[in-house]
This record gives C-alpha cells, structure tokens and sequence, in this order.
C-alpha cells in the first residue's frame, strides 16, 4: 500500500475512534457528569470565598451627573 | 428470546421505541438519576434521531459555542469572565443540559426545528457575555477601552431596537437578559444567591423575585462594568421601578429613563441615522412575517415543528433583543424544515391530545414543564403569551409613522402589554385560544405579582362560563424554592386524572425526584 493510502487509514482510524469516544461521552452523560460532580462544585467554592466590594458603602450620589434636559 | 421479541428490540433499536405505555412505551422517566435528574443514559431515539442529536446538537453546538467565544472577544476574556462573575461560570458550562430538558423525546422535524432555535439563542447569549466581558473595566485593569466607549447597557425590557440608529457605532448589551433572566432557565440555581443578597440587606421578601434578581446582581457587585452610560424603564411595576433605583445607585452611570433616544447622541457624540433604523426595521419586520408564517402553520395544522419551550424563549428573545444576523440564519433553517413538514403532512407531535395554550408569565426554572407535558399527558404547548406580545410590523414610510409604532412596539414589551397591561389585553387569551384552535389553557399564576394576582378571580369565571378547560400553574417566575418543579408536576398531574379522567401516555414521567438538577 502506498504512503498516502497508509496515511487515510490512520486517519480514518482516528476519526473512527475519536467518534466513539465522543458518542460514549454524549450517551452516558459524562460531559453532565463531570460538570455537575466537579466543575460546577469547585466554581462554587471559588465564588462563595472570593472578595467582594460592599456595595452598600458607595455613597448614593444622585447629583454625580448633570440632569438631563428633555428638550435640548 | 423469541423472534417476536428480536423484532421488536431490532426495531426499537431503528425507530426508537414508541412513546405510549400501550405499545410497549420508552419510558423516559428511567433514563435519570434520582434528585440530580443526570442521565444514567442519554435517550436512544432510533438510529436517525440519535445521530442527528448527537451531531447536530451536541457535538455541533458545543463546537460552535468555542467558535462563538473564539471570535467574539476570545478566550481569555472569556476565561477571566468565568473566573470573575458566578452568573457565566456557574450557569453557561452546563448548557447542553438545558437542550436535553426542552427536547427531551422529540423526534424528527420537531426535534430538528426545535434545536436551532435553541443554538439561536446560544449563539446570541455569547454575543452578549462576551462583548461585557471584552468592555469591562474590571478585567482590563481599570481601563475604559474603546469597546466600553462604544458599549450602552440597559435594561431587558428597553426593546434593542432603541439602538438602531446607531447600528455598527454602539453596542446595546442588556444589562439583565444574561447574568440574571437566562441562567433561570439553564441552571435555576445560580439566580438563588442574588434573591437572597437583596434580602439580606433588608428588603422584604414578598416583592417580585425578578426584581428582587436584578437588584441582587448589584448587591453581591456581580455586574461587569461594560459601558458608559445605562437605559433604564419601567416594567409596568413598582418594584422594577425600585430596581432602576438600586440600579442607579450601584452602577454609578448616568442614567436615562426612557423615552429619550437621544441621549445617546450626547453621551457617545454619534449621531442618529434614519437610514440605519429603516433598514434594520425591515430587517425585523421580515422576522415578524417569517413568525406569523408559523403562527398560521401552528395554528391550523398539525405540521408546525417547533415544540412549547423552544417556541416561547426563542420569540421573546428574538423580539425584545432586536435584530441580529443569528435570527435571519435560524429562520431559513426552520423554514426549510417547515415546508418540509407542510408539504408532506408530517404529523409533528402525534401523541397530541390536547392543543395547550400557555397564557401570562412562565416559570423562568421550567419553562420546559410544557416538554414533559407532552411527553406525559400529551398536552401539546401550541402557543404562548410572550409570543404573541409583538403582533406587529413596524412602519418605514415615514418617520411619524415609524415613531408612533416604535412606542408601540416598545409599549407591547414582556409585561407590559398582557401580564399587567389590563384586562383587554390579559382577556385577548379567547381570540387567541380560537385562532390557534386550542382546547385547553395553562394559566400562568406568578405569585409574587400584585398586577396579575388581581385577575385570577376574574379568569375563573371566564373560564367557568365559557366552559374553557383550564389548569393553573403557580410559581414565583426564577425562585424554584416557592413552587417546586415537582408541585408544577403534581398540579396537572391531579387536573389530568381528576379533571380530564384521562390515563398518562408515560407513567414513569409521573412523579420522580429533581430537586437537585439544574
């Protein structure tokens, strides 16, 4: 067999298989399964200990900004 | 085994095995873990179905969502987003998942036409989150870049179309639709920390959770600080009034109530073009006659294959988001499939028994109840409220006519026309119910919304003298706490055998444990 023939096999070979793979991560779920056991859990954690600002201390400046005039 | 039965297991295997317990049904309600609702498996719909959910679906949507955050402001934008906001990270990873929940059981056409409504819908939150996140100042070091110069930030219900003017120059990225109104949908538990952020501070607990949402957001300063100036309006309430107060003080912007365009001509010193609108109404107003083209499928046939959920948030969205080029390609797709129903009387949903009507504002935690109806009782979703809130073209001849129908149009938005926009619109339900040829009503009872709260005595009478059939469906909009998703079940699961004495077409799909999912 040529080098070029050898080349498509491998390459038809690796999609068959990289196909597989993926049909068995789409049937039984994996993708939802590693989100929801340990993705989701871990951000989670991150987002319920990260700093944030108070926002109840930024003064409520109602005239900050110049009022807008409607017929201008 | 008996040559009877390698018939049936080879045909299930081809077609799928039928949806009704009399023919030996599918039973979809095995497929899931308890409490968590993941899939032990996913559904095996036939060999045709299967692969096309797998394809077209899963692999083809998840391919493009890279694509999408690739080209739409990258991957470390993107990235430092997840990082940054709970809303994106928590709530978009998973989103394959919310497309396993609304077609869940489709087949054919309505799984196919389905599907792209919902890949429309991707494609468009990306869009948004995306360009938050390549404006923000807050991942950027401080920096006000030239996207944050050209970005304006609103509310959900100032209608996009606003903008038009200003197409190509300025970017209207709402300032709720993403972080707060669609996680509802895809993951229900993320909106829970911003009810319970504003409630901590002191507000009371009984006003509506979506305002209570939006003004959460701010609380926990979960907002990306994209633009330079904000749009706010009412939603035909007090309480999103005090949220554009909350607003206001949080977002530190200046802020404009409409109506008043032309603060934007002020603020970003690029003027108004009526070229620009006209040829983007037009653009809107083929969407509009695409829409009725299915309305007139959908309500006189049996072909029309967009099932309840898809057909409900792919129409608001649409509507109340404006133009965009993602809309145009998805309506091509679906008018093919549409023709192709039509033209060979492909029966879309034929375990229909009942054509639904979903009247008033739908739980934002399940909206794909209507999935799960059909696929239990046979209760198909034909049309709903918030479709039919835009009933109309916009007017380009001149520019009186075009303003006057804008504020119509803006007028109409999500709540203001018919869930607190007065009797006669909340009453249109009859001419509706009738030209969609429906025979039964879900009624929508949001809890927590004075407006339509005072309408329910007079709907139960309507319905008793026009001898309509009727179930409620309560709920709190995006606090899944008040209602759960198992009471929703329960209710028209009594109404069905108390009412209707009728038999499930699923009996797994009963009762079943989700307390957990997303």
């Amino acid at each position: 067999m040529c080098k070029f023939g050898k080349f498509l096999l491998k390459l038809l070979g690796v999609a068959l298989v990289l196909n597989v793979g993926l049909f068995l991560v789409f049937f039984f779920d994996l993708d939802g399964k590693l989100l929801f056991n340990v993705v989701e859990p871990f951000l989670k954690n991150h987002y319920d200990n990260m700093e944030r600002k108070d926002t109840l201390k930024a003064p409520y400046d109602i005239d900050k900004f110049p009022k807008y005039d409607y017929n201008s | 085994m008996a040559k009877k039965d390698i018939k049936k297991a080879l045909k299930d295997f081809w077609y799928g095995k039928p949806h009704s317990a009399e023919e030996g049904g599918r039973r979809l309600g095995d497929l899931h873990e308890e409490k968590t609702h993941l899939y032990k498996h996913r559904e095996w719909r036939g060999v045709k179905d299967t692969m096309y959910y797998f394809y077209m679906i899963w692999l083809y949507n998840y391919i493009f969502m890279v694509k999408d955050v690739m080209v739409m402001g990258g991957l470390v934008n993107f990235a430092k987003g997840v990082w940054r906001y709970r809303w994106v990270g928590q709530t978009y990873l998973p989103v394959l998942h919310w497309f396993d929940r609304g077609l869940e059981g489709m087949r054919g056409p309505a799984l196919a036409g389905s599907a792209w409504h919902y890949r429309a819908m991707v494609s468009t939150t990306i869009r948004q989150f995306q360009r938050m996140f390549a404006a923000d100042t807050r991942l950027h070091g401080g920096k006000q870049n030239d996207l944050y110069k050209h970005t304006i930030a609103h509310n959900e219900t100032v209608w996009g179309g606003v903008f038009y003017p200003w197409d190509g120059e300025i970017t209207n990225v709402p300032l709720e639709m993403i972080p707060y109104f669609v996680t509802c949908h895809v993951n229900s538990h993320t909106v829970l920390n911003y009810i319970d952020a504003v409630q901590s501070i002191g507000l009371p607990g009984d006003p509506c959770p979506m305002c209570q949402a939006e003004s959460g957001i701010f609380v926990l300063d979960d907002v990306p600080d994209y633009a330079k100036a904000v749009v706010t309006c009412n939603e035909a309430c007090d309480a999103s009034v005090s949220t554009s107060t909350l607003q206001d003080w949080f977002f530190d912007k200046p802020l404009f109530s409409l109506p008043m365009p032309m603060l934007v001509e002020d603020q970003y010193g690029i003027p108004f073009s009526w070229e620009k609108l006209v040829k983007k109404l037009e653009l809107q107003n083929q969407l509009q006659r695409f829409e009725w083209e299915k309305w007139e499928v959908a309500g006189k046939s049996d072909y029309y294959p967009i099932n309840g959920v898809a057909q409900a948030l792919y129409r608001i969205y649409q509507t109340q988001y404006g133009d965009w080029e993602i809309w145009h390609v998805t309506d091509k797709k679906v008018r093919k499939i549409l023709e192709k129903c039509v033209s060979k009387k492909i029966n879309t949903f034929p375990q229909t028994r009942h054509r639904v009507i979903a009247w008033s504002c739908a739980p934002l935690y399940y909206s794909n109840w209507c999935t799960w109806a059909y696929n239990c009782w046979g209760l198909n979703v034909i049309i709903n409220m918030d479709s039919l809130m835009f009933d109309m073209e916009i007017r380009t001849d001149s520019y009186e006519h075009t303003l006057e129908d804008m504020a119509q149009y803006h007028m109409w938005a999500p709540m203001r026309r018919m869930a607190v926009g007065g009797m006669k619109h909340m009453f249109e339900l009859w001419e509706y119910m009738e030209r969609f040829n429906c025979d039964m009503v879900a009624m929508y009872d949001q809890l927590q919304c004075k407006g339509v709260q005072g309408l329910h005595g007079l709907f139960e009478d309507e319905f008793r003298n026009r001898n309509v059939k009727a179930f409620w469906i309560p709920h709190a909009l995006p606090d899944s706490r008040t209602v759960s998703r198992a009471e929703i079940r329960r209710l028209i699961n009594d109404y069905m055998t108390t009412v209707m004495h009728e038999e499930p077409l699923d009996p797994s799909l009963l009762d079943f444990d989700d307390s957990m999912t997303w």
